[in-house]
């Protein structure tokens, strides 16, 4: 079919009363059009945000491009219809549709989420009410696709276990094929839906949540989950691609036709981390660190600049500084591009030497800002979080930075981390003073362009699975604002104070993002209370409404305040404990332990910590140090 | 040194809800992609070089729209041509395009007219009756001495140099030919609104509005399609 010939799924009376309805036209570069008669199944996925975010998303490229280079399988997109759209549906019964066929999700075989973040949760069961297709997973029938959920939010799937027939635990590329077979397998063999389910929890990494059942202890705590079937394996292992070079990467990507968050070819560096930051997450369940070599990397540049036509390329990866190749990379690239008229885009380096040398190489005159990720303002609270950056490291290099040209600095903080003082706060606006006055000691007078301007923002700190403070007590809102107020005054106070600005997120989403990190199954009917009184694009501050929320626990009686604001005990059973993603909880114990002592753990290169993801053989677990 | 390139092309099917900003990018991957000779600004963040004649509504269909491109270096128009519909396949197609003087105005610049048609339906309205009621509004909005632009206000019924409808594969049309340029621009969807008025109590509605070609001036000061040699 040519694409012109295509119909849009809506009338263009909806489209022309909608804000930019390329949103939900298709038909983009790169996009693929299938005929029926040649699938077997048709798979849609969904990043359940606005199209624009969605669209900027690296994961739903590459599964998008590997599903659809399955001859019987057509996987098609789909995005959160913004709220002036969600109405007019709603109004107009109009059902929700695929991108590529217009067709009704509802009559597709897989419904696949992707679960990057907890504040899409609402967005979830607006995808599921619009298709027409039931909330609950026990609820659904043989002309419901199979719902399943992937992504970072999988490592603790329970607050959102009922709402999904199965979820994918680790990186796409390993089972999707084995799965597809059991499904084509049991739809021609007339297999029913409830033991399709059942086969489906023996592929490895596919957890059936409908396969286990859950106990709670006297207080209500979760105690134990056990499989209901002795052929249903109590633990569900992560998948993980072992070899990233001989691995499926798109080099025919979707390029939106308007302008997306991210708008830019993209190659990926590497996976995985090794640095292990106690507050993070993706550091731990991305484990080991795999590399792309530089050959394909440079490869795979070459043909995704010439196959989008984009002029701008960024490199993508948890911290880029760490590729080893990342120097011969570089000047490749820095060389290929320049001559072609592209843009790099950089990621945010480590700022050192050859950094700020490759920066004044991309950036232009008007050099934009540095940025600095320390996290925290204290060296001993910068211990407690194993953050490898000291203040020798932060005012080295903003000294170089400025004697290089560059006067703007933004600094990323985090406030409410456990073992936290007022006096780490104070911290927070001492090192943003101690850098305003590297510049006025550095660069002579005569030598400024304007003076130097300090940007510190500071967002509040979750406890995530998977991490050394999945232990943790979170801070009360009244507790956050109060540091995010000692912070400011402690701003206020400092001799450079009119350089520097000092801005913090809001406290709301932070508690309800986590529930929903350290949540167990009592927590979904909340989340449908919130949703049915209107809770949508809870990521976005101008939908989101704390009220509704705190409301929606109270009246569905869901003690919220249990999941967050109580110190774990060491012993106490996680929901999320059935996963084994490699690293292994004695490992967070001890450097929950460690980060008590204010101890410094050394980063997976500089020696092995012994976390247990050297149980997948691959990486850096078996490269020579 | 660098030549001018004016490139006809045709936009349809879902791609007409493409912004003019969103349908600029488009081109400029396009240009890239089909690994085009073109020519960049100077300075710190170049970018290729590159008019369109008349931005396109959202919404809007074309068969006849135009923009220059700046190259290093062009041996033939048509293999310009040929090289993008090797990376068009999205609903834009280039359908020709010719080599401008040194002297030629910039395709903006140039715009004197166009030429547009309307597909249009009154619900619950026979054929007959269709075809009896539009003939009617056409005339009416021909001796109509004031046509009033909806956002500006201002008259364009001056900007009217053609209407007429035609009704064919059970297409309801109007046909219209209106002047476009900075001292009286008329709008389609204006003009449209002005017929549907006309039709009294049932309302026509606009489905598509298409342009069908875009004119400029030659020497003698008629009206040239933009790509046609001599204009100006």
């Amino acid at each position: 079919m040519r694409f012109e010939d295509r119909k849009t799924a809506l009338p263009d009376e909806v489209l022309m009363r909608v804000d930019k309805p390329s949103r939900y036209t298709g038909g983009e570069p790169g996009s693929v059009m299938k005929d029926d008669k040649d699938i077997r199944c048709r798979f849609v996925m969904c990043f359940p945000d606005v199209y624009e975010i969605g669209m900027s998303h690296l994961g739903i490229q590459i599964l998008y491009g590997l599903l659809n280079s399955y001859e019987d399988v057509w996987c098609e997109r789909l995005y959160s219809p913004w709220t002036d759209l969600d109405k007019i549906m709603r109004e107009e019964k109009l059902p929700l549709f695929s991108l590529e066929s217009g067709r009704p999700v509802k009559e597709a075989d897989f419904l696949g989420i992707t679960l990057q973040y907890e504040m899409c949760y609402t967005n979830i069961l607006q995808v599921l009410d619009l298709s027409g297709i039931p909330f609950y997973s026990k609820d659904r029938t043989d002309d419901d696709p199979i719902v399943i959920g992937g992504g970072p939010c999988v490592y603790n799937p329970e607050p959102i276990a009922a709402f999904f027939d199965m979820f994918y635990i680790g990186e796409g590329e390993v089972v999707y094929r084995r799965l597809i077979d059991l499904y084509e397998k049991c739809r021609d063999e007339g297999v029913s839906r409830q033991d399709f389910l059942h086969e489906a929890a023996k592929v490895p990494g596919i957890y059936v949540p409908s396969m286990y059942d859950v106990s709670y202890d006297e207080n209500g705590r979760f105690k134990s989950m056990t499989p209901l079937f002795d052929d249903v394996p109590a633990r569900i292992r992560k998948q993980l691609v072992k070899d990233l070079d001989s691995s499926f990467y798109p080099l025919y990507p979707v390029v939106p036709f308007i302008r997306a968050t991210q708008d830019r070819a993209v190659i990926e560096v590497q996976r995985g981390c090794i640095r292990g930051c106690r507050f993070c997450q993706a550091g731990q369940i991305y484990k080991p660190i795999r590399e792309r070599s530089v050959d394909t990397l440079e490869y795979q540049a070459r043909e995704i600049l010439k196959n989008t036509g984009y002029e701008e390329l960024s490199l993508s990866s948890l911290s880029t500084s760490d590729h080893t190749g990342l120097k011969r990379l570089l000047e490749y690239l820095i060389g290929y591009c320049d001559e072609k008229k592209i843009n790099i885009s950089l990621p945010s380096l480590r700022i050192d030497a050859f950094s700020l040398d490759v920066m004044d190489k991309v950036q232009d005159v008007k050099k934009n800002s540095l940025t600095f990720a320390p996290e925290a303002g204290s060296q001993r609270m910068r211990n407690v979080i194993n953050k490898g950056l000291t203040v020798q490291d932060i005012l080295g290099g903003s000294e170089m930075a400025f004697k290089g040209g560059w006067n703007k600095v933004k600094l990323y903080f985090m406030l409410g981390l456990p073992f936290e003082e007022d006096e780490d706060c104070r911290a927070i606006a001492e090192l943003c003073n101690e850098i305003a006055k590297v510049y006025f000691d550095t660069v002579p007078k005569e030598e400024r362009h304007g003076s130097v301007q300090i940007t510190a923002s500071s967002s509040f700190f979750v406890p995530k699975p998977f991490t050394a403070f999945q232990w943790a007590r979170m801070n009360r809102p009244e507790e956050f604002e109060e540091k995010a107020k000692l912070t400011k005054r402690a701003v206020r106070e400092q001799l450079n104070q009119k350089r520097i600005s000092y801005h913090y997120h809001d406290s709301g989403t932070t508690i309800i993002e986590g529930i929903f990190a350290r949540g167990d199954r009592k927590v979904a009917p909340a989340i449908v209370y919130a949703y049915e009184h209107g809770a949508l694009f809870d990521a976005w501050t101008e939908t989101f409404s704390y009220e509704n929320w705190i409301k929606a626990f109270n009246e569905t009686g869901v003690d919220y305040e249990d999941y967050i604001f109580r110190l774990r005990d060491d012993n106490e059973p996680f929901p999320w404990d059935f996963i084994d993603c490699g690293v292994n909880r004695q490992y967070l114990l001890n450097e929950w332990h460690r980060a008590a002592e204010a101890a410094v753990t050394p980063n997976c290169r500089d020696k092995c910590a012994g976390c247990g993801a050297a149980s997948y053989g691959c990486g850096i677990c078996v490269e020579k140090r | 040194m660098s030549e001018r390139v004016r490139i006809r092309f045709k936009r349809q099917g879902p791609m007409r809800y493409l912004g003019h900003l969103d349908m600029m990018r488009y081109f400029q991957k396009a240009v890239l992609k089909a690994g085009l000779d073109v020519k960049y600004t100077e300075g710190y963040h170049p970018h290729q070089i590159m008019a369109f004649a008349y931005p396109l509504a959202v919404g809007m269909e074309t068969y006849g729209d135009y923009a220059d491109i700046e190259f290093n270096t062009v041996n033939d128009p048509e293999e310009i041509v040929k090289k993008l519909n090797g990376v068009m396949r999205e609903g834009t197609y280039a359908t020709g395009a010719v080599l401008l003087p040194e002297k030629a105005l910039n395709a903006m610049a140039a715009v004197e007219a166009a030429d547009y048609e309307v597909i249009y339906d009154i619900p619950g309205c026979s054929c007959e009756e269709v075809k009896e009621a539009s003939k009617r509004a056409v005339e009416t909005l021909l001796s109509s001495e004031s046509v009033t632009a909806g956002k500006s206000g201002k008259n364009i019924r001056e900007g009217i140099l053609f209407a007429d409808v035609s009704f064919t594969e059970g297409e309801n049309r109007l046909i219209l030919k209106l002047l476009s340029g900075s001292k009286l621009n008329a709008r389609p969807a204006d003009v449209f609104n002005a017929f549907a008025e006309a039709f009294g109590e049932r309302k026509a509605v606009s489905r598509l509005i298409r342009r069908l070609e875009i004119y400029g001036k030659n020497e003698q000061g008629e009206l040239v399609p933009l790509g046609s040699e001599g204009v100006l």
